[in-house]
């Protein structure tokens, strides 16, 4: 369909801070918004009194949650976010980007699929990342006792591993690890006081298909064995001969929509046959987005990759699923 | 130059323009039709005296964007209400009053009816409430829904106010004693609402680029759906002939007669080239509508005839608002880049 917005470059990044209550999402906001970076955000949040924000431009919503009638069953949207661009973009000059800080029970996922689902939002803004803030010391009681938490760590780009100071080195290697046994591709980041650099929570471009898999530092590790239970995991495949689009397309495509709601984040490179450009590719739950990418860089192996963080992943039905759509 | 005619546009020949340097949110005529009103993303209103068109007039009125303007149900000026949680007015001669604040909370919809001897009602929807005001200012009633107020309006008699949200719209009786809304229900988020002008029907418009209606008053579901895009701006005809309506790279057009809509297909105008119509205005007095596109293209079509007569070129932004005078005189037009303008379509030796 036509509109009148072709160039994506001005795109108004958003990151969404998530996080449970009292990890210290609000201390890592007005840290962002305090440093000396020139810069103005608007800021959406929806706690708030619990702790100030300081910002001239603060937008209080109730989360919306709405449910598409799209005929994907786990599709959902925050219909709070839709109206607030909207409005936003009227003032757009005003501002560099937009921080969305979500309630400490949020499931990130209404948030991400509104940023693939809706043509004004889609129009207007580009997703950037998802930060997810966790406290060390309390982290694996939280994940004991909800899903919202793991949901938060299994949908990050960003870990801001926050309170490493209330723990022993040992503990915090442990909880490292609890958070690499969902997600091994986000980038983590010790700290106290919720204290990162701007640069390494803002313009992460982790939905950007240009950066697909450019950023994760643990594609190439020794896969877990935490496969076959409730309990989300992370998973990478790799395929060295050329994929054909069709066969390619008509697995996902069935795979999204039967585990759809058990796949929270998919993403992937793929070198199709007869082609010399890389398609990139990525989905929230069953929402998927792709396209052709820059040309294989000379010298870099052509292989095809494609990564999935998710609840009950079943290895070699995924493995041999992926193999099986290699041309010829 | 090319052999071939450029096609003639009557902003150029019966039209006033101007760079207002931002975001038209609407345009608005005031009740009696002297003033012009256009509401803008920087918080302020830019008004025109219909009889010098070339003073325009900007007005500081909210801080930070306008998000909604009715026209006030006084004689002249205007209701807006803004990003800063004020609910405003602002008078033909520029003078701003409050009517109400709600602090960190949006004032994004805002409704008015004019009744007789200068007497009227004004509405706001404020997250999940519609607040209702009489044209004093005076507050009336607090209306509460079960998710955030999505579009807003007064049936043609005054006597209802029809609001959307998730799961359907609600409409509520402004003289009932004790308040019980009739509920309408569509599984879904509605985002913006119309009331027939012969209270036929309700039409709400859905996330899902698709428009939803009930009959009234058997409420009796109708889906009007196949739009590329969302369609959110909603206008009947003079009586109710026709539904136009934004979404697709035409206006389309749903007759509410001889058994429609459901079961017939819509009435498409000014379609083809592939550009999404984003602005409909249907003309007051007449079977003539309005159409404004992404990139900026603005037209009129008579309806019965299909024929169309361009009004504003191409080039300028998306249109964004747009605004018969009650007259259908004047038609008022502003774009999201901030260009905005006034065709004079009265009876006159053109200039």
């Amino acid at each position: 369909m036509a509109d009148t917005i072709a160039d994506t470059s001005g795109l108004i990044p958003v990151t969404v801070l998530t996080g449970y209550l009292g990890a210290g999402k609000t201390t890592l906001l007005n840290r962002i918004l305090t440093e000396d970076h020139g810069k103005k955000y608007a800021v959406v949040i929806n706690e708030f009194g619990e702790l100030g924000v300081d910002n001239d431009l603060v937008v209080d919503t109730d989360e919306e949650v709405f449910e598409m009638n799209n005929g994907c069953i786990c599709c959902t949207v925050r219909g709070d976010l839709i109206r607030i661009v909207g409005g936003l973009m009227k003032r757009r000059d005003k501002f560099d980007g937009i921080i969305i800080e979500t309630t400490g029970l949020a499931n990130p996922a209404p948030v991400a699929q509104t940023f693939f689902v809706d043509d004004g939002v889609k129009a207007r803004t580009r997703l950037d990342a998802i930060v997810t803030v966790v406290d060390a010391k309390h982290l694996p009681d939280r994940l004991k006792d909800s899903s919202e938490a793991e949901d938060q760590i299994a949908f990050a780009d960003v870990i801001v591993l926050n309170k490493t100071d209330l723990v022993t080195e040992e503990e915090l290697v442990a909880v490292e690890g609890l958070i690499r046994q969902i997600n091994r591709f986000a980038t983590i980041h010790r700290t106290q006081r919720s204290a990162v650099a701007i640069d390494q929570v803002l313009n992460q471009g982790a939905f950007d298909l240009q950066r697909i898999l450019a950023i994760e530092p643990g594609f190439l590790d020794g896969d877990d064995d935490h496969e076959h239970n409730e309990d989300i995991a992370s998973m990478s495949f790799e395929v060295e001969a050329p994929i054909d689009p069709e066969k390619f397309n008509a697995w996902i495509g069935a795979l999204l929509q039967d585990k759809g709601q058990d796949l929270l984040r998919t993403k992937g490179i793929l070198s199709y046959a007869n082609e010399d450009r890389r398609f990139a590719f990525q989905a929230v739950h069953m929402i998927a987005d792709g396209d052709f990418i820059g040309p294989w860089k000379d010298g870099d192996p052509r292989v095809s990759r494609l990564v999935f963080i998710g609840r009950n992943l079943n290895r070699p039905q995924l493995r041999r699923g992926f193999e099986a759509c290699s041309a010829g | 130059m090319s052999q071939t005619t450029a096609p003639q546009f009557l902003l150029q020949t019966r039209g006033m323009t101007s760079e207002l340097d931002a975001y038209v949110v609407a345009a608005r005529f005031s009740r009696d039709g002297r003033t012009v009103a256009f509401a803008l993303g920087d918080g302020s209103v830019s008004l025109v005296d219909r009889t010098d068109l070339s003073q325009w007039r900007k007005v500081p009125v909210h801080d930070g964007a306008i998000l909604s303007i009715a026209t006030d149900a006084g004689a002249s000026g205007f209701i807006t209400g803004g990003d800063d949680g004020a609910l405003r007015r602002v008078g033909a001669d520029g003078t701003v009053t409050d009517i109400a604040s709600f602090g960190m909370k949006w004032v994004e919809q805002v409704a008015s009816f004019a009744a007789e001897k200068g007497k009227g009602l004004i509405a706001a929807g404020v997250g999940k409430a519609v607040h209702l005001y009489d044209q004093t200012g005076q507050k009336l009633k607090e209306w509460t829904h079960p998710s955030t107020v999505t579009g807003l309006t007064f049936d043609a008699k005054g006597k209802r106010v029809g609001a959307s949200h998730y799961n359907g719209a609600t409409l509520w009786f402004v003289a009932a004693k004790t308040d019980t809304p009739r509920k309408l229900e569509w599984k879904g988020s509605h985002t913006g609402i119309a009331i027939h002008p012969e209270g036929e029907a309700v039409v709400t418009a859905m996330q899902e680029n698709a428009l939803h209606g009930w009959k009234l008053p058997d409420g009796q579901h109708m889906r009007m759906s196949g739009y590329p895009a969302k369609s959110d701006a909603l206008s009947f005809s003079r009586g109710g002939r026709w539904l136009a309506s934004s979404g697709a790279d035409a206006m389309v057009l749903w007759p509410f007669h001889g058994g429609g809509p459901m079961g017939k297909a819509p009435l498409e105008l000014a379609g083809g080239d592939g550009i999404i119509c984003r602005q409909v205005a249907c003309h007051p007095q007449q079977e003539i509508v309005a159409g404004g596109f992404a990139d900026g293209l603005l037209v009129i079509a008579d309806i019965t005839s299909s024929r169309i007569i361009p009004v504003a070129p191409p080039g300028r932004g998306a249109v964004s608002a747009l605004a018969w005078s009650a007259d259908g005189a004047f038609l008022a037009l502003g774009t999201e880049s901030g260009f905005a303008g006034i065709v004079d379509f009265s009876a006159r030796a053109p200039r």
